[in-house]
């Protein structure tokens, strides 16, 4: 029973499969599934595509936004443990910072992209530093709060707008022969995409080193991970802004797709959902969040033919699911060597000595 | 550099009404292995929590190399050079052994968050020093094997092994033990007290907290008896043995003296 369960188990194969795999082989998958990606808004198949609303619109949002806001989540949620109730204030953050910028001075989204992110940045270390004393639903509680506030704050305040937002957000200039134009949403999927293979390679490299490890240490047992040298403070700050930069680069590129914004999108259900899609992929893996992502944004797209009832539907396949498979559909658990002279770190290839 | 590691100076903590530890001075000699003993609830595993910065105690003064640590940050006080281990194991259960380890090798590394992004040429090596750093001391603790294992599924001996090579890590110039022998049979009993022998031979100081008399008379240099929150004792091994006042705090007072 045993070994068919074993053999049935396809993360761990897959993940065997990986670390046989000369380094030819490893890139030459890595490139070619990365092409897939990129030639994604071209499939034009019945099983995938999706009536009621253009494909392409969907995988640049929610499909890709939603991808990539998980994966900044899940450092904050999956690798440090944190509980934050509040990420879309950061998202906020950082498309108010592009339709500001953008509408009052005279910057193009390429200056404006770090300025968004700066901000989303410093907005984490102001959240996080005081608040990072509390433990789990304290914690919760107080992000929830910030989520709102910004929010609220952004309805109340006449000079970004108001409750009517902001509108006549400039698109980005073109880059080489892609223009960015609100007909088009093509450029912004392979921005995006781009964008978010460029964190997931920064947060593998983070995952296999020290950070990585010590998220892992306070995730576990933070008063044991303080008493091994590990400044805890310093490195759940550093989960927040790192999560909340990701969510600002969200922000300012969403911002400059859709050319107006108001509060009300950046409410709660964003958060909610978001969080969701890290639970419901596997908290901690990041391929898995990126699946329970692609999933979560993708299947009330495909089922919008259903209208009204769309919503129940997609409640009942996640409560069944959530059911089926009670730790995500790829769980991180980590894989135990049992070879004697095994001297990896993390199966990325990034702490191998030998 | 002092001769003696640490020194408590009166330390007196307080949790509400309750004394679990009344003005207690103890030396820790550098090279030395010295035993904490003492009837449960002595104030033993309070002593370590004092050192190590879990409690700010209620009065008194903790010097380390001669500088008090008093209301330091725990991670200061680790990086400093105390390290310990914990009488009901408190492991990072889903990390392998060898991830456990290099945890603890990081503390003295320079690299931060942004330098491990961009996988710096001192990232590289501090990774590589850690790694290897580890794997040593996984080696020198024989459960180099376990290396791949997930820290909650290793047996519940290699289980105590991990966590004094966790601590160890750390380079610790002071390495506080708390019971590592508990649920060890005979054998293990001394082969575990060759390990802290060979620790100590090392270069490490140590300070043991035991239960187990023959392993204590094994490996101390010096014996300290807490009884009540209060130091009732100090010296070597045969001096401790001999005291009315350790017997009387094991076996309890004579009839005909009460």
């Amino acid at each position: 029973m045993a070994n068919l369960k074993s053999s049935l188990n396809l993360r761990d194969k897959g993940a065997e499969y990986w670390e046989r795999s000369p380094k030819w082989r490893r890139v030459a998958l890595a490139i070619f599934f990365i092409a897939i990606c990129y030639a994604l808004p071209f499939l034009n198949n019945p099983l995938v595509n999706t009536p009621g609303s253009d494909f392409q619109s969907v995988l640049f949002y929610p499909v890709g936004m939603y991808v990539l806001m998980a994966i900044g989540l899940n450092i904050v949620v999956g690798k440090s443990g944190l509980l934050d109730l509040g990420y879309v204030a950061f998202f906020a953050i950082g498309a108010y910072t592009m339709a500001i910028l953008g509408t009052k001075t005279s910057l193009n989204f390429w200056e404006i992209l770090p300025i968004g992110v700066g901000l989303a940045m410093l907005s984490g270390v102001l959240l996080g530093t005081p608040t990072l004393r509390l433990r789990g639903d304290y914690l919760a509680i107080v992000t929830l709060g910030f989520g709102e506030i910004v929010r609220i704050f952004a309805v109340n305040t006449d000079a970004i707008g108001g409750s009517r937002g902001i509108a006549g957000i400039p698109t980005p200039p073109d880059v080489f022969n892609a223009k960015f134009t609100i007909l088009d949403p093509k450029p912004y999927y392979w921005m995006l995409l781009t964008f978010t293979l460029l964190i997931i390679w920064m947060v593998r490299r983070m995952a296999a080193r020290r950070p990585g490890r010590a998220w892992d240490a306070i995730r576990q047992d933070d008063d044991v991970a303080q008493l091994m040298g590990i400044n805890t403070r310093k490195y759940k700050v550093w989960a927040f802004v790192l999560g909340a930069a990701v969510a600002g680069v969200g922000g300012v590129v969403y911002a400059s797709q859709i050319l107006s914004i108001v509060p009300d999108q950046f409410n709660l259900n964003i958060s909610i959902l978001i969080l969701a899609c890290v639970v419901f992929g596997g908290i901690g893996n990041v391929w898995g969040v990126i699946l329970g992502a692609v999933l979560l944004a993708f299947t009330p797209e495909r089922i919008r033919f259903l209208s009204q009832p769309r919503i129940l539907v997609f409640g009942i396949a996640l409560v069944v699911m959530m059911n089926l498979r009670p730790d995500g559909i790829l769980p991180k658990k980590k894989r135990e060597h049992f070879d004697p002279d095994w001297h990896t770190v993390e199966e990325s290839g990034e702490g191998e000595i030998k | 550099m002092s001769e003696n590691v640490l020194e408590l100076k009166n330390i007196t903590m307080k949790f509400g009404g309750v004394t679990a530890l009344n003005e207690v001075n103890l030396v820790v000699k550098k090279g030395e292995i010295l035993a904490l003993i003492g009837p449960n609830g002595a104030g033993k595993t309070t002593v370590f929590n004092v050192i190590t910065g879990v409690y700010k105690p209620t009065s008194g003064d903790v010097v380390f190399q001669g500088e008090s640590i008093v209301g330091k940050k725990r991670f200061k006080i680790t990086k400093l050079g105390i390290a310990r281990t914990f009488q009901n194991i408190r492991l990072f259960g889903e990390s392998s052994a060898l991830e456990n380890v290099v945890t603890g090798a990081d503390v003295h590394s320079k690299t931060g968050v942004v330098g491990s992004i961009f996988g710096t040429p001192r990232s590289r090596r501090e990774e590589k020093a850690n790694l290897e750093r580890a794997l040593e001391l996984l080696d020198f603790m024989g459960i180099k094997k376990r290396a791949g294992q997930l820290g909650k599924n290793l047996p519940y001996g290699d289980q105590r092994r991990l966590e004094i090579a966790r601590a160890l890590a750390t380079n610790p110039k002071l390495l506080l033990l708390d019971e590592p022998a508990a649920g060890f049979n005979p054998a293990e009993k001394v082969a575990l007290a060759e390990t802290i022998k060979k620790i100590r031979d090392a270069g490490y100081t140590v300070l043991l907290i035991e239960h187990d008399m023959s392993l204590i008379m094994g490996v101390s240099d010096r014996v300290a008896v807490l009884d009540f929150g209060t130091k009732i004792a100090d010296g070597s091994t045969t001096e401790v043995q001999n005291d009315p006042r350790v017997i009387e705090a094991y076996l309890g007072a004579p009839a005909d003296a009460s």
